[in-house]
């Protein structure tokens, strides 16, 4: 292939898709679907107002969000649309309003539920990625950019915050929801564990299933403190009996062995003992009812939490989890047997990115989360002073706006991270697309990390194998490779297990198998 | 003179106590510069490293607009200590946060203020005028304003009258609209600030509403144009005086509209600015008489 030729297919490749279109699609997506998410999850905000005597109770319904594009309101009170330039120039946020609504309901005790107040308010202001579909600017030809002030040219994909350009940096994780096994050393033996971090709605637990020096398998989970021995859970989650247990695990003889070993040395038989056992582990001196609630509370909310979801009832939840920890375990014994290898934590199959739509979820949902607490405590307050509950007079919209510019402006995220936005590296134009193009390992800068510093054979087609800093971010910073594509993750699994169920996959908990038509 | 070494000894003129300050030694006496040094040598250039913190930079900016003037104290999170101790850390963080607020004063005080940033965010106003207007709020429970009249009322009144005197005035309505005060609350207490207080505000210009009011009913900015040399002709004949400012704005925008053939409705104009379109027509016919 000639030069020419060459050319014009990097010509025609480059002018498909813009060159940090990974940014857009999460953001837009964020914009979306992502937003819509987060408020339905949070669905109601409660307030104790109905808990005293002769009071209805209280509670806002949240309903749908909307985000407008951004603009500017004036000191004299006039709106416009903002352009980034205008932001730029200004030292203002490129920031649009959010409207949400929301619906006061009273009643349930003596009086029937009623509507109080039900508007459509702004809630506060969202920063917008410059580019993205919700952006003033986006979809305007050549002359209509240059007209507006902005550089034809320029990539966009950043956030404008105070008059400063900031990338939000995607950043490299594990792959939640993953079995991992690989071996550890501990008071000198060689371990094996298993490990998964189950992530569910911005929750992310560690769950671990581990081999001790007796060979004794235990797992330890977020809120219990230490392991508790493997089959005790399995039991409190459901699965009682030897057979079940063993047959769950796997059917290979040595890893039976194991097993039997196991189950011979273990502390309960039944569901409810285990149970109760959990129970005096989680909650230890306090009473029977409140031992027993705990333990159940626990193993519902901190242990594997991925496996929760809408269309599945608990009874079903918890055999799932039972079935997963003897998937975890049997990881274990197969890495001790030697039929399977450690995981390579460097795999890419084994990492996730975190794009910028992602982190703004997190972080909104943060913000929804204290807007919520923000509009309790206003509810409290203005019911005890006797006044009228309205929508309008609940809301601070200050609340949302700054739990979500602060951020950005400043690069400390929720959940402790710090340096995740930065100033945009306007040194030339090739600088600001490696700076959108970047990719940041969370490990920390100052150890060796020899493993994960080194080119992995994985990375080819993905990842630039020249293109890392020198010093000690090296190997720890990464960018995209030319033709890099990034494939998005969609949380809803409904419409996927309703398409394999119609293809004839049985047996998917929450959807029903259809009967197949008999051919006569 | 120029010295880097400070003389201990006493003023070489009248013999008295010498203070040194960071570049020159003054005598306290009779203010003779003693010795001086013009040469600052601290560093050439501050470093923003994230790791490094100097302590003599610390803390938020001070603001009018919290009770303590941003002064206080929060016992900060971290993901790092765990079980007991952060229990324990749990509840000194309540206890701390709870002693901020020493009397009722504090209290009502934190409220009005919490209710005065609601106020301010929710019409977008500038933050001065947040700042200004608690301490409005601040002198006016001072001067013992607050007692029998409602703290929802005060934050609003206080709002109401920071706006006005900046000339960016918000009618009554539009500060009701999203505050938890009455009109009634916010009239008496808004008359008690100035009768009591004296504020510098006088008749409203209705230019001050033109803008807002063309920028709502989407008008283009020639037709704000003619409405303010409308607003202008308005003054020049002594139509203001005695009229709701507000209504004087629709009706300048009025005319300006029909001069342009843009097409807009007394009845818009006029609920708009939270007039009668009757008011809104008086004025426009005085304002065409000519």
């Amino acid at each position: 292939m000639n030069t020419d030729d060459r050319r014009a297919i990097s010509r025609e490749y480059f002018s498909r898709e813009r060159l940090a279109e990974h940014h857009f699609r999460s953001f837009n997506a964020f914009l979306g679907r992502g937003m819509q998410e987060v408020v339905d999850e949070k669905a109601t905000i409660e307030t104790d107002i109905g808990d005293k005597e002769g009071e209805e109770p209280v509670y806002v319904e949240l309903g749908d969000i909307r985000v407008v594009t951004p603009r500017v309101r004036e000191a004299d009170g006039s709106e416009e649309l903002l352009y980034p330039q205008e932001a730029r120039l200004r030292n203002i946020t490129y920031a649009a309003p959010v409207f949400m609504e929301m619906a006061i309901i009273k009643g349930g005790f003596e009086e029937e539920e009623r509507v109080v107040d039900q508007t459509e308010t702004k809630i506060g202001r969202m920063p917008v990625m410059v580019g993205s579909d919700k952006c003033n600017i986006s979809g305007f030809s050549h002359e209509e950019l240059i007209d507006i002030g902005e550089d034809p040219a320029d990539p966009g994909g950043y956030f404008i915050v105070n008059g400063s350009e900031r990338v939000l940096m995607t950043s490299e994780d594990l792959a939640p929801n993953k079995i991992l096994a690989e071996t550890d050393t501990k008071y000198g033996d060689q371990i094996e564990v298993a490990k998964t971090f189950s992530q569910r709605r911005g929750y992310r637990a560690l769950v671990l299933c581990e081999r001790n020096r007796e060979g004794l398998l235990e797992v330890s989970f977020p809120s219990v403190s230490g392991s508790i021995n493997f089959v005790t859970l399995v039991r409190a989650l459901g699965l009682e009996s030897d057979e079940e247990i063993v047959h769950r695990v796997s059917d290979d003889p040595e890893i039976v062995k194991f097993m039997l070993e196991n189950l011979e040395a273990a502390e309960v038989q039944t569901t409810e003992g285990a149970i109760e056992a959990l129970g005096k582990r989680v909650a230890a001196g306090q009473g029977k009812n409140y031992q027993l609630k705990r333990a159940n509370y626990v193993i519902d909310r901190y242990l594997l939490p991925h496996l929760h979801e809408d269309g599945v009832d608990e009874e079903e939840v918890r055999i799932n989890k039972a079935y997963y920890l003897c998937r975890m375990a049997e990881a274990c014994f197969e890495l001790a047997l030697g039929r399977r290898d450690a995981d390579d934590k460097d795999h890419y199959a084994n990492k996730r990115l975190k794009v910028s739509g992602d982190l703004m979820k997190d972080l909104f949902r943060t913000a929804l989360n204290k807007l919520a607490r923000d509009v309790k405590y206003q509810l409290e307050r203005a019911n005890m002073r006797n006044r009228q509950l309205s929508v309008s007079t609940v809301v601070r919209s200050d609340v949302l706006t700054e739990r979500l510019e602060h951020p950005i402006a400043t690069g400390n995220w929720v959940g402790g991270r710090s340096g995740v936005s930065q100033l945009v590296d306007r040194t030339d134009y090739m600088g600001v697309l490696s700076h959108l193009r970047r990719l940041r390992s969370p490990l920390s800068r100052s150890q060796p990390h020899f493993e994960a510093r080194d080119l992995h054979a994985t990375q080819w087609g993905r990842i630039c194998p020249s293109e890392t800093p020198e010093g000690p971010n090296c190997g720890l910073v990464k960018n995209f490779a030319q033709a890099m594509e990034l494939s998005q993750h969609v949380e809803d699994e409904q419409t996927l297990k309703q398409e394999l169920a119609a293809m004839g996959v049985e047996g998917i908990p929450g959807v029903e198998s259809i009967e197949q038509p008999a051919d006569d | 003179m120029s010295s880097t070494t400070t003389p201990t000894t006493n003023c070489p003129e009248c013999d008295g106590q010498l203070r040194d300050a960071e570049r020159e030694t003054v005598c306290t006496e009779c203010g003779l510069v003693v010795a001086e040094d013009a040469i600052d040598r601290g560093p050439e250039w501050r470093s923003f490293d994230d790791d490094e913190t100097n302590p003599a930079r610390t803390g938020a900016p001070l603001t009018r607009s919290r009770h303590d003037r941003g002064l206080s104290t929060e016992i900060g999170r971290s993901s790092r200590v765990k079980g007991r101790k952060r229990r324990r850390l749990a509840r000194m963080r309540r206890q701390h946060s709870r002693a901020q607020i020493s009397s009722k004063a504090d209290r009502n005080q934190v409220y009005g203020f919490t209710e005065i940033r609601r106020i301010v965010s929710a019409l977008d106003l500038p933050t001065a005028i947040r700042d200004r207007s608690c301490v409005l709020f601040e002198s006016a429970q001072s001067a013992d304003l607050l007692r029998g009249r409602s703290l929802e009322g005060f934050a609003a009144a206080t709002v109401y009258a920071t706006c006005r005197a900046d000339s960016l005035a918000r009618t009554t309505d539009e500060i009701v609209a999203v505050a938890k005060a009455t009109e009634n609350e916010l009239s008496a207490a808004y008359d008690a600030l100035n009768r009591e207080l004296g504020l510098p505000t006088g008749p409203i210009d209705p230019r001050e509403y033109l803008a807002r009011f063309a920028s709502s009913l989407s008008l283009p900015s020639a037709v704000e144009r003619t409405a303010r040399e409308y607003a202008q002709l308005a003054h020049d004949r002594n139509i203001v005086s005695g009229r709701n400012p507000g209504g004087v704005a629709a009706a300048c925008l009025y005319a300006a509209a029909t001069d342009h053939d843009h097409d807009l409705t007394q009845r818009a104009a006029a609920d708009e600015a939270g007039v009668t379109p009757v008011t809104l027509r008086t004025t426009y016919y005085d304002l065409k008489d000519d």
